[in-house]
């Protein structure tokens, strides 16, 4: 609340722009103030050549009336713009009757991502040495790396939301990412590959460890790649290695349990709770609250707590991921998951981290298990069709699996497949769930919000790979 | 506040902190957009919008910043943050604005006709209609009792921008945008509900479709996707319709690129002047269409927008090179983006080319996938159609499509003559005669 009053709001002016926000006779409204800036250095040709700011300032107003929504936004944070925005908002209303906003009283927030060393207080020259210690890292790891390019990117996000029923909430939310692109040659054959990291950290997320391993990842992706064939095409079994393969939960169920949709009768999953969609051993949980997670939140967008929502518990469907909207429409308590891009969107149920909880099995026999089927360890995007449940994912980088055993590197294959029918045959989970440190982006409705996503080892069949017949 | 002013101002602003060249643009916009579902206005967005960015050279270091809060002690503040940032870099000369000889505008704003004068004047009634209008059209289908979920969308916006250089160019832009669409989900036993969209967009609110053809397309989209499955992998003929080839074209476009030239992450490196698809495919960029949704005056480097042809007859003749990379790589600036891609039609429409083929898959639709530009090879996942002979026998999902980019664009025999206009890819339905499929 602090930062806002060196722009001159303060919570008696909130108040009176809900209340003509209210004004048609709404049933609810909200006004999302955001000041948000970045920093980013980059280097490439050996050279840190590149620096750029952004700066964002705001407010977004929304009135709700049952389902439907009229929303407004302005860069402007004088009273009058304020109010001139909150007007049109209300248009989506029709009605007479006036409710008026009660005294707003701050709330406090859990503290998930408090910065050791907040980014304001990093010179530049620290950037710039830490893009240069990430490029002489890459290059000194391998004698085929020809290009090396490197970014850090970090920033600010301050929020403040304020509701007609009393609620002010504010919420500080940083967030940094590195990033290595890397080229090699060798036999006059040139490949590429990049890693990167992100987390809502400061400074101190950038450990010695932690940037090895991220320029070590860029250099093996790319000289694994010399080896690699193509992969084979048709239906076969799949394993999925820990980590950043929860992107394969994030398309196959997670958009599909987005409540929205489900509202609307959209999604294969809209008349499931309840009933099983996975095999039990199989749980899948989408949290807000991992410390200094990409996709944690200390506070959701509407101003309500983030929960650890268990979507599917032991292979039964749970439920859904709430905003107000669809947490009203359901009869049931919000799960934290309303989230925007920025004050000029509107409120949408979204994915804070995703990721399934382990099983009983070791990786290798997992592996071993498998007579022939492929191996999945580095991915690029996916996409889903939330009503057929058809999802894809891109894979940068696997194996075959040839008699139980890792072989040959795959590169550059979609994956395809049907939600419901993949989580049906899941057939092994891992002990060894790991949280992907990946910067990932998640966007819906033409919006994009930070998202993490982890997982153990698992094997699934039902699975199409794009690869070439033999 | 006028944007000139206020840009000039900023220019002068950065060059007095120490910048010896800046590169300003200012723009406002404005946008309403509707979406009614189930008989209501679902959601009402409406708002005005502004923002400043900002390209600076200080000591031959080069940064670029933006902002939207521009309250007057707050912009120089950022200033003086943007150009104390660039000190610190390391400074690179190929940074340096073009010579303003090279800048300039390409085509008059009139030839360009990007903006609909009936904008101003639109009452925020008329939109509403407009939806209700597309909702009466899907309510009139003749199959509506089947449409589980239809939403409606309409929308327009209006920018405008300019943009001052320390190298002396200066220029404005004005341009409206109206867009129209409708969503439809369908059931099918199993519990599959397939989806569709048909969306159009146009810089003049008469180009739009009517509503009825909007509401019809959206159901025939939808409706091919009923029982959908995978077939057999193997190869197939392919008719890849218009309205997606984008999909298909796009992966030339970061190999084409400048920057990625000369990262050495391109295929297409010395290959200027060679063959790299089939004869039958053209490719031309072309700035200068009226109403056309990528027409623009100059690009992105104030460079006068020229007609620049990629792919002629199969040959590449031409990379797309900015002031920077131009400089970079030891070759002449063309155009760092593309504006209009126009590729060449055929003869026949994609009937008469389906009707001579025993067993093709025409793909309306993808789904994931990537490519990697250093080899150019790609894996998409799809959805289409097969095709005997001009029938539709089965509908298809659940399936790739996967190859390197040269031996896709050896195998485009034919372009139908369905030139698609509502988009900056002006492209007709390609036909190509082996792509490699994988499905069950």
């Amino acid at each position: 609340m602090n930062h806002f009053l060196s722009f001159g709001i303060d919570a008696e002016l909130c108040r009176r722009v809900l209340a003509v926000a209210l004004s048609r006779g709404a049933d609810d409204a909200d006004l999302y103030f955001e000041h948000s800036g970045s920093t980013s250095v980059a280097l490439s040709d050996g050279k840190v050549n590149r620096a750029s700011t952004h700066v964002d300032l705001g407010v977004g107003v929304r009135v709700v009336v049952g389902d439907q929504v009229g929303y407004a936004y302005t860069e402007d944070l004088s009273e009058a713009a304020m109010i001139a925005a909150a007007r049109v908002a209300a248009e989506i209303a029709e009605g007479t009757r006036r409710t008026a906003p009660v005294a707003l009283a701050p709330r406090a927030v859990a503290d998930r991502y408090s910065a050791q060393q907040p980014w304001e207080q990093v010179d530049l020259q620290t950037r710039v040495a830490l893009v240069r210690e990430w490029e002489r890292r890459a290059f000194a790891a391998d004698a085929r790396v020809i290009r090396v390019e490197t970014s850090l990117g970090d920033s600010f996000k301050h929020i403040l939301i304020a509701r007609p029923d009393g609620r002010l909430v504010y919420d500080y939310q940083p967030m940094t990412r590195g990033w290595v692109v890397c080229t090699a040659e060798a036999a006059g054959k040139k490949e590429s590959s990049n890693a990167n990291l992100a987390q809502r950290a400061g400074l101190e997320f950038y450990t010695p460890e932690r940037t090895d391993r991220m320029c070590r990842k860029a250099v093996d992706d790319t000289v694994a790649l010399f080896e690699a064939v193509k992969a084979p095409a048709g239906e076969m079994t799949v394993v999925l290695g820990a980590g950043s393969s929860g992107i394969l939960l994030h398309e196959a169920i997670g958009h599909g349990l987005e409540a929205d949709f489900n509202r609307k009768g959209i999604s294969i999953f809209a008349d499931r709770v309840g009933q099983r969609i996975a095999p039990a051993g199989v749980t899948v949980v989408d949290d807000g609250t991992l410390p200094h997670a990409r996709g944690s939140i200390n506070t959701d967008d509407e101003g309500n707590e983030p929960q650890r929502t268990v979507l599917v518990d032991d292979g039964i469907l749970r439920g859904f991921l709430h905003d107000e909207i669809s947490a009203r429409h359901y009869g049931v308590p919000v799960t934290g998951s309303g989230r925007r891009e920025s004050f000029r969107h509107v409120v949408l149920p979204r994915m804070r981290s995703t990721y399934m909880d382990p099983g009983p099995y070791s990786p290798d026999e997992i592996v071993q298990s498998v007579k022939r089927g492929i191996y999945c360890a580095d991915f690029a995007n996916g996409q889903v069709q939330i009503g057929a449940g058809d999802f894809a994912f891109y894979v940068r980088r696997g194996f075959l699996i040839e008699d139980g055993r890792l072989t040959r590197p795959i590169k550059d294959v979609n994956l395809i497949g049907n939600g419901p029918d993949v989580l049906a045959t899941v057939e092994m989970v891992g002990n060894d769930l790991k949280i992907d440190e990946g910067g990932w982006t998640c966007g819906k409705d033409g919006q994009s919000v930070p998202v993490s996503q982890g997982m153990p080892t698992v094997k699934v069949s039902k699975l199409s790979v794009g690869g070439v017949s033999a | 506040m006028n944007l000139f002013d206020l840009a000039r101002q900023t220019v002068e602003q950065a060059r007095r902190l120490g910048a010896e060249e800046a590169s300003v643009s200012v723009s406002r916009s404005a946008e309403l957009s509707l979406m009614r579902r189930a008989g209501k206005l679902e959601q009402a967005t409406q708002a005005t919008s502004r923002g400043l960015s900002v390209s600076l050279l200080v000591d031959d270091r080069f940064s670029a910043h933006s902002t939207s809060d521009l309250r007057p002690e707050a912009l120089r503040e950022f200033l003086e943050r943007a150009v104390a940032a660039t000190r610190v870099l390391e400074p690179e000369v190929e940074r340096r604005q073009p010579p303003a000889e090279l800048c300039g505008r390409g085509v008059s704003e009139a030839t360009l006709d990007c903006v609909d004068a009936g904008y101003a004047d639109l009452p925020v009634e008329a939109r509403r209609e407009a939806a209700l209008a597309l909702e009466a059209a899907v309510d009139a289908l003749p199959d509506r009792g089947r449409i589980l979920s239809a939403t409606m969308h309409v929308g327009d916006s209006s920018d405008q921008s300019v943009r001052v250089m320390s190298n002396g160019f200066e220029g404005a832009r004005a341009s409206t945008g109206f867009g129209a669409g409708v969503e439809i989900t369908l059931e099918e036993p199993g519990g599959r509900r397939p989806e569709a969209m048909s969306w159009y967009s146009a810089h003049h609110r008469g180009d739009l479709p009517a509503s009825g053809f909007i509401a019809k397309e959206a159901w025939d989209r939808a409706a091919e996707r009923l029982g959908s499955h995978a077939i057999a992998s193997g190869r197939y003929p392919m008719l890849l319709q218009r309205q997606v080839a984008g999909r298909i074209l796009g992966v030339l476009g970061g190999p084409l690129s400048g920057s990625e030239l000369h990262q050495q992450r391109s295929f297409l490196a010395g290959r200027l002047g060679t063959q790299i698809a089939n004869a039958a495919f053209s490719l031309t960029d072309v700035p200068d269409i009226p109403r056309g949704l990528g027409s623009r005056p100059w690009d992105g480097d104030a460079l006068v927008a020229r007609t620049m042809p990629v792919i002629e007859a199969g040959v590449l003749r031409n990379y797309y090179i900015n002031t920077y990379y131009g400089r970079k790589l030891g070759m002449a600036p063309t155009t760092g983006g593309r504006s209009n891609w126009v590729v060449k039609p055929g003869a026949r429409t994609p009937e008469q080319i389906l009707r001579d083929i025993p067993r093709c898959i025409v793909v309306t639709g993808f789904l994931g996938g990537n490519s990697n530009g250093l080899t150019g090879d790609f894996s998409f996942g799809v959805q289409g159609l097969l095709v005997e002979h001009g029938e539709v026998v089965e509908h298809l999902s659940e399936m790739n499509v996967s190859g390197s980019i040269e031996e896709v664009l050896g195998h485009l025999v034919e372009p139908a003559s369905d030139v698609y206009t509502w988009s900056s890819l002006r492209t007709p339905s390609l036909f190509f005669d082996a792509m490699q499929f994988s499905g069950s």
